[in-house]
């Protein structure tokens, strides 16, 4: 995979393109693994001015057809991060690089991606490994706003936003006990009985239900119209998600917040999707059953319980696939998930090592996340309508050895530099000290 | 007391007559005004007569004169004296007074420091790398002392004791009669005294002054900000604070000799040790270690200094009966059983662990566990509801326990314990009448009422006090009235070692057909072959020379790879009671081997990930932090089984933004150093300090001088017998430590994180110190914006000796992987590239000659792995240490499944009893307290602050 023969490959004439003709491209690979409809050995693409046209073997070209042959390289559609606070942190320990996390516990109009800062150092190194797309999201109380899809090059966040209110986020009640014996407090006083918790944790739940409740009544007073009826921002924020226009992105880790959030979504009517979703393997069956799709960001979580198999979570993905559970990979939220987008790869790479078919595996970065968030139109596969976004790798993108070495968006070549390959550049270069 | 009541009148109605009127000659006659004294004579008639353990007479009578048993008379034995008291006492058992070696005593009870709350350890893991919490400095206490507040072995009980009446009450109401009551304090925390639960002048309840010194492995406590606030930590302080002694004598028995020269100082503390550690004196000392580990910690630590111990149990000994049984001393062994506990849904019982099942179905079996090996004194100790002590001993004594054992504990045992047993513990002529009355003819049913008890020969009914602090609140108030209790049967739950130690041991083992990456000068043997003998590599190559005779196991492993064990030189997976001493910006002398865990499940899942050696630090708090160990993943062998003990020691070093506390909040601005500039100076200022004492230590003109275990590590390192492995980041940072160790002339073991080192590869290389680094972890703090993931290679292609490290207990599941990453980044070769978690760091650690790659000779630790070791398809098959067996992946499922039962079983069973049980709020959340083996400091932990929910 790493001794693979040079390619020839005229990157500087096709960025050089004037774009505002229309262009044809067909490019040659030693494979296309489309995403959708399995992997096309010595594969042509053909793209018009940054649409998919054709994916086959031997797709005729013009004579207007710039032929760029990838040699030996491997296609996959650009991969795209599923749930990440890309943009919105910078350093974890410097607090004002910090905008992950807001204050209050029911935002709904706050909106994640008018806050990425299209100049962070971590989204060109999320790139270098084959993402072209994250969703960004809000962190903070329970219903923390909406996220949006980015695409990770581009000249400002209105320039990079490919969707806005991709989804409404709502980080379900904790619903474990807290088991702290009252013996161990400081304050005994402060101790909640088991009981008293459940009451705490029932009402949190209601509280989110009435959120929902009155978000319905606003939406019909707002149909119904009427000179008393005045726009509230954050009722305005909920509308689309009980339309169903946008989906609710549930995160939760713990399998009664799972067993519990689908239940309140299928009364309520609700389309979601779930995110974190620790325990989710737990509950496979039942998320087959009410078609909730899972991101799951806990590969490499430790196992939770000392029964637990020691695998678990390389099983996880695997288990809730061959239960029929539509299923897409990450990393956690915040700080250090936005810093190790780039190892989401890996981690359905194990999954895929513990059972995960591979064309699974693929479509868990690509075209499940894409149907997720409503952009499957578009993005997620190598499909003719489809935008050219997509990457070359030389080799297996699973295989950590391998390296992306090409990226196009929409049919536009994308750097693949970085802090980090602009520092190795310099220093590979130093020269001995002088003694 | 209605059955005493009816019994006196009775009996003065009965035999009145014939009893002579009552000399009043042993009365001390009060003032008028105050309550006469009752009478000194009495005879207490008809009762069973518990004489001692296993000696009983039926139908005996006791003769108390003058607070002394003057004889006890068998059935129909005449000889009661006239003048004596008589107490009909048919149907009545009577014991020698109940002794309870280690109470402590008011509102500031010590609470046991056995367990801890905190999550579980294998549900998380890795340390911080954004700083970890401090503490204060200041070791607050006035007046002459011990420097650390925690040692005041100068405390005495004895001057300041004034028991609660109420308390002492209820503990006569349980049968008590004398306790030895404990300091609460601290680490050294003082000495007891053995006092007489009667009332007044506490001058004349006190038997004896100073029992003994109390020392207790506890961080916790009011005064517990500074240092020590690890567990290694208040190890550190145990073994100063003697040395400190012994040099306290020695210098005034110098300024003896020598009354010009340099006056000794006066300290109270170190004074008070004297007769702990003089040999003549020899006053024994209670160690509460609060752990099973730290159980044979304190019997080694007691070896080490001189200490003849008692030790306090913790009711954890399941875990480690081998290594408990090994413990050559007496035992106090608290009887604090967890209750189930009430969990409002059927959802909660998802967050009951096996670990804690198996607690609360091993705890009642603790104190036959104990009796088995050990002389055993038993303590309400660690009880939040002393009303349960009857009942938790009848449970003892229902899963093994012996009543003759149980009584034996609470006489006999204590008495000797306590140096007291000629005057209490059993009812011999001549002894203090202590006696404890109960109705019917056995203490240990708890449905016989206790009738009263005796001290020195004064007579307290029990009046059935009030509780003396409940902890039954509202919840469970209904449940006063009294239910059927369901009894728990027998133990179910399983031995940890059922599921650990080596899978298989065979003599010899053959490897066959496989790819071999020896990671020696033989590289990469395809179709190769290994053969093991007793533990060691004796050939790899081809093909192998045919054996003479063959007794052991062949693997065929067609389309597999060997590797050699993976080994992580970053670690923190395997600590016991927190990973950093952050007090002190030197804290040289705390030891990592002291608080090795191995009862942590990482053990497992990294054998699991083909690992068998871990380098285990200490955090990065301080410049100069604690002495690190190397360990094999031995899994099931104890903490000293688990030690590398050829690896040469080592200490922890740190630079950069840890050590100069900028991630810890805005507060924490007062401790030297806050800047790198400080840390170089702090650097040459301990370097220089360590050069003097090693010159010192030279010099023969001079008066006694002080071991100081800081500047001994240090010196050490510049005698070069102790390798630096130094938390690193910045390049800037990284090249003027070099320059200043190199000033010493001391050659660094290994950077560790060195995220900046490709800056300096060449400075690095030249120096000779290894580069130990993340694969790609970066931008979490400020000093780590220019890590990169390349520069594993970077530094190797200008040849320094690089490892890729896991600082992180998930990661360390898959360090093949990580290897990988220098072939991703930077094009280092594969074969190099596996070397960065095999041979590299063994280098670094120099325990190369032994680990690290597939040589001749070499232990022959290996693992096996499904196909190629940087595939990330790879799944690690087997992992071998020494020629044993310790991972094989086939076997894992069924071990799980085994795992899962236990816990069904365990649950099904509590649940039959869970919520009927009378027990209290703190007895049923007591259930979810976890081992300090199996907690996990949650501020140290970076992935337990990592996932939001």
């Amino acid at each position: 995979m790493n001794k693979l023969i040079p390619i020839l490959f005229a990157a500087a004439t096709l960025q050089a393109q004037p774009q505002e003709q229309p262009q044809t491209v067909l490019y040659k690979a030693a494979a296309i693994h489309t995403a959708d409809k399995g992997t096309i050995r010595n594969g042509q693409m053909l793209v018009t001015d940054g649409i998919i046209q054709a994916v086959g073997q031997n797709i005729r070209a013009t004579r207007q057809t710039k032929i760029v042959d990838l040699g030996e390289l491997h296609l996959y559609p650009g991969l795209i991060a599923a749930t990440t606070s890309l943009g919105l942190t910078e350093i974890n320990a410097v607090r004002a690089t910090q905008d992950t996390t807001e204050v209050g516990e029911f935002t709904p109009d706050v909106e994640a991606w008018v806050s990425v800062n299209p100049d962070s150092e971590l989204i060109p190194v999320a790139r270098a490994n084959g993402f072209t797309h994250a969703l960004v999201a809000p962190m903070g109380g329970s219903i923390t706003g909406a996220s949006g899809l980015i695409k990770l090059a581009g000249w400002g966040v209105e320039d990079m936003t490919v969707k806005t209110h991709a989804a409404l986020h709502l980080w379900w009640p904790v619903m474990s006990l807290n088991t702290r014996p009252k013996q161990t407090l400081r304050d005994p006083d402060k101790y909640k009985s088991p009981k008293e918790q459940t009451r705490t944790r029932d009402k949190n739940i209601k509280a989110i239900d009435e959120f929902f409740n009155e978000a319905e009544a606003y939406a019909r007073a707002r149909k119904a119209g009427g000179a008393d009826f005045k726009k509230v921002p954050a009722w305005e924020g909920m509308l689309s998600a009980l339309s169903g226009k946008q989906p609710i992105m549930v995160h939760a880790n713990e399998v009664r917040q799972i067993k519990t959030a689908v239940a309140w979504a299928k009364r309520r009517k609700l389309k979601i999707v779930l995110a974190a979703s620790r325990d989710a393997w737990q509950v496979a069956d039942l998320l087959a059953k009410e078609k909730v799709p899972v991101i799951f960001d806990n590969v490499f979580t430790l196992p939770q319980r000392d029964t637990d198999p020691h695998d678990i979570h390389f099983r996880a993905a695997g288990i809730l696939h061959k239960a029929g559970v539509k299923i897409a990979h990450s990393e956690p939220m915040g700080s250090w998930g936005a810093s190790r987008v780039r190892n989401i790869v890996y981690a359905a790479g194990k999954s895929m090592a513990y059972g995960l078919p591979r064309e699974t595996a693929l479509r868990s970065l690509t075209l499940h996340p894409a149907q997720m968030l409503g952009v499957a139109d578009r993005l997620g596969s190598l499909t003719p309508k489809k935008e050219a976004t997509f990457i070359a790798v030389n080799g297996d993108i699973f295989d950590i050895r391998a390296n992306v070495k090409h990226m196009w968006i929409a049919g536009k070549k994308i750097s693949l530099q970085s802090r980090h390959t602009r520092l190795y550049e310099k220093y590979k270069n130093r020269p001995k000290p002088i003694k | 007391m209605k059955s005493t009541l009816l019994g006196r009148a009775a009996l003065a109605f009965l035999i009145g007559q014939f009893i002579p009127p009552v000399s009043l000659q042993a009365n001390e006659i009060l003032p008028p005004g105050q309550r006469p004294r009752p009478l000194g004579a009495h005879a207490l008639v008809g009762a069973r007569v518990v004489v001692k353990p296993g000696a009983v007479l039926e139908g005996a009578t006791i003769i108390i004169r003058n607070g002394r048993i003057q004889a006890v008379l068998p059935k129909g034995q005449a000889g009661i004296p006239a003048d004596a008291r008589a107490w009909e006492m048919k149907g009545k058992t009577i014991y020698a007074g109940f002794i309870d070696p280690y109470l402590s005593l008011g509102e500031d009870k010590a609470k046991p420091i056995s367990n801890k709350w905190t999550v579980p350890i294998d549900a998380r893991a890795g340390v911080s790398f954004t700083g970890v919490p401090t503490t204060k400095t200041d070791m607050g206490r006035k007046g002459p002392g011990y420097e650390i507040a925690g040692v005041r072995p100068e405390h005495r009980v004895a001057t300041e004791f004034s028991p609660p009446a109420k308390e002492v009450a209820a503990l006569r109401a349980l049968g008590f009669t004398a306790a030895n009551v404990i300091p609460t304090e601290g680490i050294y925390r003082g000495t007891g005294t053995l006092a007489l639960f009667g009332e007044g002048n506490p001058n004349k309840l006190i038997l004896r002054p100073d029992t003994m010194q109390h020392l207790a492995f506890s961080t916790t406590g009011k005064r517990a900000e500074g240092y020590p606030n690890s567990l290694m930590g208040v190890i550190a302080v145990i073994r100063q604070t003697v040395f400190d002694a012994q040099h306290y004598y020695a210098i005034q028995a110098w300024h003896k000799a020598h009354p010009t020269d340099a006056r000794p100082e006066y300290n109270p503390a170190l004074e008070a040790l004297r007769p702990v550690l003089a040999k003549n004196l020899k006053q024994q000392i209670i160690i509460e270690p609060g752990s099973v580990l730290m159980l044979n910690r304190a019997q080694v630590l007691a070896a080490e200094l001189g200490f003849d111990p008692i030790l306090v149990a913790t009711g954890q000994e399941w875990r480690r009966p081998k290594l408990t049984k090994q413990i050559k001393t007496p035992f106090i062994v608290p009887v604090v059983f967890p209750a189930i506990p009430e969990l409002p849904e059927e959802d909660d019982w998802n967050q009951v662990s096996l670990d804690q099942l198996r607690a609360w179905d091993w705890a009642p079996e603790i104190p036959a566990l104990l009796q088995r090996d050990h002389a055993i004194a038993l303590t309400t100790h660690g009880l939040s509801d002393r009303k349960a002590f009857r009942k938790n001993i009848a449970r003892a004594i229902e899963r093994g326990l012996t009543e003759q054992q149980a009584l034996a504990a609470l006489t006999t045992e204590p008495a000797r314990f306590m140096g007291v047993e000629k005057q209490i513990g059993t009812i011999e002529k001549g002894k203090l009448a202590n006696l404890t009355v109960v109705d019917g003819d056995s203490w240990f049913d708890p449905e016989n009422k206790i009738d009263s008890v005796w001290i020195e020969g004064r007579h307290f009914a029990n009046d059935n006090p009030k509780p003396e602090k409940s902890d039954n609140d509202r919840e469970d108030a209904q449940d006063e009235k009294k239910k059927a209790e369901p009894k728990p049967g027998p133990r179910i739950a399983k031995s940890p070692d059922a599921f650990r130690g080596p899978l298989l041991t065979p003599k010899n083992v053959i490897i066959q057909n496989a790819t071999i990456w020896t990671c020696g000068p033989e590289g990469v043997i395809t179709n190769g072959s290994i053969r093991i003998a007793n533990g060691r590599i004796v050939e790899v190559g081809r093909k192998l020379s045919p054996p003479e005779s063959f007794d052991g196991i062949i693997i065929g492993a067609k389309g597999m790879h060997v590797t050699p064990g993976l080994i992580d030189c970053h670690s923190h997976s395997m600590i016991l009671g927190g990973v950093n001493e952050g007090t002190l910006p030197s804290t040289a002398m705390v030891r990592i081997g002291d608080v090795v865990n191995s009862e942590t499940g990482n053990i497992y899942s990294q054998l699991a990930g083909g690992l068998t050696t871990a380098n285990l630090l200490h955090g990065s708090a301080n410049p100069i932090g604690g002495q690190n160990q190397v360990i094999k993943l031995r899994h099931g062998a104890p903490p000293d089984g688990l030690k590398f003990a050829k690896a040469p020691p080592g200490i922890k070093f740190a630079l950069g933004e840890n050590v100069k506390q900028s991630n810890w909040g805005d507060d924490k601005t007062t401790r030297f150093p806050q800047t790198r500039m400080g840390v170089k100076t702090f650097f040459n200022n301990r370097f220089t300090a360590a050069r003097q004492y090693l010159a010192d230590q030279l010099r023969e003109d001079v008066a006694p001088m002080r071991r100081n275990l800081e500047l001994e590590a240090i010196g050490e390192i510049i005698n070069g017998k102790r390798l630096i492995h130094c938390h690193s980041y910045r390049q800037d940072e990284m090249l003027i430590f070099m320059r200043t160790m190199e000033r010493f002339g001391v050659k660094i073991g290994t950077l560790q994180h060195v995220l900046e080192g490709y800056k300096i590869a060449d400075e690095i290389a030249a120096h000779g110190a290894g580069a130990s680094t993340f694969s790609d972890w970066w931008a979490y703090k400020f000093e780590v914006y220019d890590a990169i993931p390349y520069a594993g290679s970077l530094m190797h292609a200008r040849g320094a000796v690089v490892s890729f490290n896991s600082d992180s207990s998930d990661l360390a599941r898959r360090m093949n992987l990580e290897a990988a990453k220098a072939v991703k980044y930077g094009g280092t070769s594969e074969e190099d590239a596996l070397k960065f978690v095999t041979i590299n760091p063994a280098k670094q650690l120099q325990i190369d000659q032994w680990v690290g790659s597939l040589e001749v000779g070499k232990d022959a630790d290996f693992v096996l792995w499904s196909g190629h070791p940087l595939s990330t398809q790879t799944i690690c098959e087997q992992t071998w240490i020494e020629g044993k067996q310790y991972y094989d992946r086939p076997k894992a499922p069924a071990r799980a499944k085994a795992l899962a039962a236990e816990r069904d079983a365990l649950l099904a069973k509590a649940r039959k009893i869970g919520g009927k049980e009378n027990a209290g709020v703190a007895a049923r959340s007591a259930f979810f307290l976890r081992a300090l083996e199996k907690a996990h400091a949650l501020n140290n932990c970076y992935e337990c602050r990592k996932v939001k929910p």
